[in-house]
């Protein structure tokens, strides 16, 4: 008997690829829910916004965090499925619920997470969270590195660049801008702060704000493979190479732009929304 | 976001008690579509308790005296219309799926439902007086059989 070969669809592509990051980010996504509900019975509020709003941002931006790892890893030669990967896979899967738990439980006693220190229980907590932070994010540029190394991912080489570039960018500048931000007392500069913000992202619209630069750095991962992708499908190889490149440094700037701009107190696209 | 008059504890209790109904219906009319009476009574409706029961605590338990340490700090708890509404609808959804679960256990050991039905009233109101009364049926259901096969 010959076995028939299954057709891959997308979704069991990433459970074969990634199984520990595509199941916790459905599980992530799932428990959502219940923070959405809450959400609507619940009117406290932190800093001027809704508690429920950052764990919601936390869920919706860890999710597609692991479902982009997830994604990527068929690039990496037999996906994160040796007993190495998955031991790795588990720590990071480990570090992101942590994260999740601790932002969800503040936010149910209406206290800060990150940038708590008067409570001397949560500021050792948030100490151990920034070490967890790290380990999440140090696996785009493990997973960046492989794919790097890997010579048959069957990818236009400049998409190939652009996608390894992405995920060690996201680490690298990650790393640098959530390094200074979590070296400030909080993540505004400037006054006054009433709490007019644009919608979802939570960015203030009247002072300078360091998660612009965080949210830029984060998504190194999903901008420059478009634009390799782009790159590959318009110009010649070599060319595409330089581009790819031109637009790795050009997106470093516009992470430190952003973070330079947030420094001297003025807020980031203020009138959008 | 301002509380909506929709979600006021007063306003979901009056939703939460039709929606268990709903449930226990379903189980008293399980032989004629055993599978959605079971999917509706076991799952559907206790996941939805417990979107409910979670959104509650999640915003009211740090609001909330008391704690589960002594029996005047739990009726402390219950002074929180939030808490005590928290507290009503976790006995909605454990006290029916109990009650799925002892139709499926009927129906898996051939105890007609006729006789699930008193239990599941006992289950209903006092929740495990009722499964203390199925499992004393079950107990002499499984003595009679044992003896059946023993003179057989």
């Amino acid at each position: 008997m010959t076995a028939i070969p299954m057709p891959l669809t997308p979704a069991t592509r990433l459970w074969r690829d990634a199984p520990a990051f595509t199941g916790v980010a459905l599980f992530i996504a799932l428990t959502a829910l219940p923070l959405l509900a809450a959400a609507l019975i619940d009117d406290r509020t932190l800093l001027g916004a809704p508690v429920w709003q950052k764990p919601l941002q936390f869920h919706l931006a860890l999710g597609i965090y692991l479902i982009t790892l997830a994604f990527f890893a068929r690039f990496v030669p037999g996906g994160l499925q040796s007993p190495r990967w998955r031991m790795y896979a588990g720590v990071v899967c480990f570090c992101i619920v942590a994260e999740l738990v601790w932002v969800g439980g503040a936010a149910s006693f209406a206290t800060a997470s990150h940038f708590n220190t008067d409570d001397a229980v949560m500021g050792t907590v948030y100490g151990v969270m920034g070490l967890f932070a790290l380990v999440l994010t140090s696996a785009s540029a493990v997973i960046g590195v492989a794919i790097w190394r890997n010579a048959n991912t069957g990818l236009a080489p400049a998409l190939h660049l652009s996608v390894a570039m992405g995920l060690v960018l996201t680490f690298v500048l990650t790393l640098i801008v959530a390094g200074t931000l979590s070296s400030m007392p909080g993540h505004h500069v400037g006054t006054p702060v009433t709490g007019d913000a644009l919608p979802l992202l939570g960015w203030s619209r009247e002072v300078g704000d360091l998660r612009v630069g965080h949210f830029f750095a984060t998504h190194a991962l999903h901008i420059l493979p478009v634009a390799g992708y782009i790159a590959a499908r318009l110009l010649a190889p070599a060319m595409a190479r330089v581009a790819v490149v031109a637009a790795a440094l050009a997106y470093a700037g516009l992470v430190f732009g952003t973070m330079a701009q947030a420094f001297r107190g003025q807020p980031f696209l203020s009138w959008l929304g | 976001m301002s509380p909506d008059s929709a979600f006021q504890p007063d306003s979901l209790f009056q939703i939460a008690n039709p929606v268990a109904l709903l449930g226990w219906i379903a189980l008293i009319f399980a032989p004629l579509a055993p599978r959605i009476s079971d999917a509706v009574a076991s799952l559907v409706i206790p996941l939805l308790m417990g979107l409910a029961y979670s959104a509650l605590i999640l915003a009211h338990w740090a609001g909330a005296t008391g704690g589960y340490s002594s029996l005047p700090d739990v009726m402390a708890l219950f002074i929180n219309p939030h808490i005590a509404l928290a507290g009503w609808v976790h006995y909605l959804a454990f006290d029916l799926f109990v009650g799925a679960w002892a139709v499926r256990t009927a129906r898996d050991e051939r105890i007609s439902h006729v006789l699930v039905l008193p239990h599941l009233a006992l289950i209903f109101l006092f929740g495990p007086a009722g499964f203390l009364t199925f499992h004393a049926m079950r107990a002499a259901f499984r003595l009679r059989a044992n003896a059946a096969g023993a003179t057989s």
